[in-house]
């Protein structure tokens, strides 16, 4: 059998393409819009969860440090407070041990050491949060309040300003154990990001400030770090928005308390925590919708953080191309 | 002052058959505000082999590319002008795009074969237009292998990845493939420019064997090629084309100062 | 030149360098701590038992077999469910939206919801299913997964196919073919092991996932298949146990801890291989 002419056999094929490659762009388009669909429907559906409780509490909600069920009667304060501070204390302690692993891999470690120690820190973010959950109920609150928390109250307990924060006895679970068991786990998320755009630093800078005669650290403090100040900021951002909305990790050895405790070795809450604790016992529909609301404010927070993030690190990626 | 360059005298290049297949005229051509072509114009005879030839960034590939359109691919790119193909002006938006890019095909400098067997990459492209039989399509893919100088060497491992061949015999496979979907003209874009001397010079011979069925617009940054190859070869400079003419002219007695400067190794 | 002022700066880079290396060290310790101690509790906990029998009431021993199974279906399903979409939108941000401001907004949108609390998709879901249908299921709980899944697909797809080189498209336009036939063809084959890789790697992520579980199929204590009912799953019923005064309770969680961690890092290991096979 003959085959078609060329010209005749491709204008009818073209025809037919054109409509399938539309009607593919409209299925990947509409896949992607799905995605959009899905955050904008988070949203709304914790908004309108969580509307009892604002339409009867209003701005009370936010401010108001109750929490009682039998009187139907709650606040977010407290469970506001401790994820604010929880999550402040893990940067502490993450933000700087980032910094020192992504210039350690930049400046100390030899190309071929690079590798395994740069994946080991990813695993870290790997572990799924409720084995640090579990490490940390079992394993390190009893290290805590064996070893460190005594300690901690005997000599700097009696000091004056930051005395208070403290004192209390050693339970081991509390607010200060689950900060820093937040920040190891917010290590990971920070220090790849710091990592890979001090990679990317052009070589031809970091070798001019060399040749200058400068030290690696110097190299770091002067070249470094201001090349990559906006992703610097965003990988902390990050990491912020990783530990606010971290449940598992805490939920174990926070202590659940509905008190507002000035010291770090009590008992505390987050808005995560409340949440995970309390759903199953929430008894009335104001009770739940509290819940609810408090993921809600969750959800906002952590957006906004994470938009910052996100517009920090962009600028960088559009800087180094 | 005549020059010395090796023209290899296996297969000659054969006379153009003198019909008309390409004409451009006033071609401009903008990437973003920037103009790279400057009002070219010029003829491709049917069934001949014309060569591009020029200093980098003078504007041949970007010529090259506009004849099938593959700059509409990139919004920020734009041409003005036309490109006539047997008469009729491929730029215009009625064009059906489908249509031009199956009569013009294009070779690449880097060779592009698909994670597909060497069978397959050649009756990918087949199969869009025609419906063959097995048989059919077994003979069509036999005969683009052919006429590509490739099917001795892979006639036995058609079932294989086309990955797993060398830089030459991929290149080779590309231009089967393309010659696979029976266009009329083949634009080649420095296609030997990353390979070695043996294949360079089965893939010359193959384009001279088979200017008889195809017309070949081939660009080239080295000299002898064009000399070898081509019936016509056009010089361009800065987006300008300078002057086009048959071997004698270009490389034996240019009228242009500029490109007498060029084929001599004066600059470029 | 001011041979004190070299010293001193010497010095203090000595100090920042060694302040960096002790934090490495400070991670990496860490690390070995926690694994250590989940691999040497759990693995003193594993027996044939486990794959074996149920979810036990207190003072039973027992198994974690429909644990198992409810994880395998509900991660099977967020896969099945949440993989198509994922790799169709990251196709759509790869080939036609890179210069968009559609394309732009969708991937912006993405890695907020990659980086997103995972509690708060739990409670999506709740809302959307769980509250509407009457009661927890594994409908739930895979649907949640798969809004966890989600993207992750997409951003793995995303980039393994703007690696892609650009001449492979362009070869396929020059021979006449259409966007979807080279996108589908040449261009998924070429990005394959990343798109595959991006798949484990979602995988794990939802493997270890409690928080969105805890809202959607809660936990079962029996053996059940039916999927429209709540289920029971690995890091529910690790949560529960542990949370319990219960030794017997205790040595099951950390089993089911253990299996965990091994599962996630071997899909860590197997995702690099793969990633360094295809480089």
């Amino acid at each position: 059998m003959p085959t078609q002419a060329a010209g005749q056999g491709h204008r009818s094929a073209y025809v037919s393409s054109a409509f399938a490659d539309r009607l593919f762009l409209w299925l990947t388009a509409g896949a992607g819009w799905i995605v959009f669909a899905v955050l904008v429907g988070t949203a709304i559906s914790m908004a309108y969860g969580g509307r009892e409780a604002f339409q009867t509490f209003g701005w009370n909600f936010i401010v108001s440090s109750d929490w009682d069920a039998v009187n139907h009667k709650f606040g977010a304060l407290i469970p506001i407070y401790g994820t604010l501070l929880s999550s402040a204390i893990a940067l502490l302690i993450a933000v700087p041990i980032s910094f020192g692993i992504a210039t350690f891999l930049a400046e100390v470690a030899p190309p071929w050491l690079r590798g395994p120690i740069g994946m080991a820190i990813e695993l870290l973010a790997g572990i799924p949060s409720i084995i640090y959950g579990m490490w940390g109920l079992f394993i390190f609150a009893p290290f805590m309040a064996a070893t460190v928390e005594p300690w901690l109250t005997e000599n700097l307990g009696p000091w004056p300003i930051i005395g208070p924060l403290f004192v209390g006895p050693p339970l081991g679970i509390g607010m200060l154990t689950a900060a820093i068991i937040l920040g190891i786990m917010t290590i990971p998320f920070i220090s790849s990001v710091m990592r890979d755009v001090f990679q990317a630093v052009p070589p031809s800078l970091r070798e001019s400030a060399f040749a200058m005669g400068a030290t690696p650290w110097e190299v770091v403090r002067k070249v470094t770090l201001p090349h990559t100040r906006s992703a610097v900021v965003g990988a902390i951002f990050l990491g912020l928005g990783r530990a606010l909305g971290e449940t598992m990790a805490v939920t174990f050895v926070l202590g659940n308390a509905h008190d507002f405790s000035a010291s770090l070795l009590m008992p505390g809450n987050s808005i995560a925590a409340t949440i995970a604790n309390e759903f199953t016992e929430a008894d009335s529909p104001i009770y739940l919708s509290s819940l609810i609301a408090l993921g809600f404010l969750l959800f906002v927070v952590t957006f906004i953080v994470l938009a910052i993030a996100k517009i920090m690190l962009s600028r960088v990626e559009r800087r180094m191309g | 002052m005549s020059l010395m360059l090796d023209v290899s005298d296996k297969v000659a290049p054969q006379a153009a058959s003198g019909a008309l297949k390409i004409a451009v005229r006033d071609l401009d051509f903008y990437y973003g505000k920037s103009r790279a072509l400057n009002k070219v114009s010029f003829d491709i005879q049917a069934n001949s082999i014309t060569a591009i030839i020029g200093p980098s960034g003078c504007g041949k590939s970007t010529l090259l590319r506009v004849l099938n359109r593959m700059y509409a691919l990139y919004p920020e790119q734009s041409a003005q002008g036309s490109v006539l193909l047997d008469g009729q002006d491929v730029l215009a938006p009625s064009y059906d795009i489908g249509e031009l890019r199956a009569r013009v095909g294009m070779v690449f400098q880097k060779p592009t074969p698909f994670n597909l067997t060497i069978f397959e990459n050649i009756a990918f492209g087949v199969r869009h237009y025609e419906r063959l039989s097995k048989t059919q399509m077994a003979e069509r893919v036999e005969e683009a292998l052919t006429q590509a100088a490739l099917w001795d060497e892979v006639k036995d491992k058609l079932k294989q990845s086309a990955l797993a061949l060398s830089g030459g015999q991929q290149q080779r496979l590309c231009i089967a493939r393309t010659l696979a979907v029976k266009p009329e003209v083949i634009l080649l874009d420095e296609p030997t420019s990353a390979l070695d001397p043996v294949s360079t010079a089965k893939i010359e011979e193959l384009i001279l064997e088979q200017s008889h069925a195809f017309t070949f617009v081939i660009v080239t940054h080295n000299l002898q090629q064009a000399a070898r190859i081509a019936n016509r070869t056009a010089f361009m400079l800065m987006g300008d084309l300078v002057e086009i003419g048959d071997h004698e002219q270009m490389f034996v007695n240019p009228q242009n100062e500029h490109t007498r400067a060029y084929v001599t190794g004066r600059f470029g | 030149m001011n041979r004190s002022l070299m010293r001193q700066r010497r010095i203090v880079n000595f100090i920042a360098l060694c302040g960096a290396t002790a934090a490495t060290l400070f991670g990496l310790v860490w690390l070995v701590w926690i694994l250590w101690t989940t691999l040497e509790k759990g693995a003193t906990s594993l027996n044939l038992q486990l794959f074996t029998d149920m979810t036990p009431p207190p003072g039973t021993e027992g198994g974690l077999l429909n644990a198992f199974f409810g994880s395998a279906a509900m991660i099977g399903l967020a896969v099945l469910i949440g993989t198509p979409i994922g790799i169709l939108a990251g196709t759509y941000l790869a080939e036609f939206g890179l210069r968009s401001k559609i394309g732009g907004v969708i991937r912006f949108v993405n890695d907020i919801l990659l980086s997103a609390p995972s509690i708060i998709i739990g409670l999506f879901i709740y809302e959307l299913v769980v509250r509407q249908v009457g009661h927890f299921s594994g409908y739930a709980g895979a649907l949640a997964l798969a809004v966890i899944l989600l993207p992750v697909v997409v951003r793995t797809t995303d980039e393994s196919l703007r690696l892609v080189p650009n001449e492979l498209r362009e070869a396929g336009l020059s021979l006449g073919l259409p966007k979807w036939k080279i996108i589908s063809n040449v261009v998924y084959r070429a990005g394959a092991t990343g798109v595959a890789t991006g798949v484990l790697l979602a995988i794990a992520r939802i493997s270890g996932e409690t928080a969105p579980l805890l809202f959607t199929a809660l936990n079962n204590q029996f053996w059940s298949t039916d999927m429209n009912a709540p289920m029971a799953n690995i890091p529910v019923v690790i949560f529960q146990y542990a949370m319990s005064p219960y030794d017997h309770w205790h040595a099951l969680a950390w089993a089911g801890a253990f299996i965990v961690t091994v599962f996630v890092l071997l899909l860590s290991i197997v995702t690099r291989v793969l990633l360094k096979t295809r480089k």
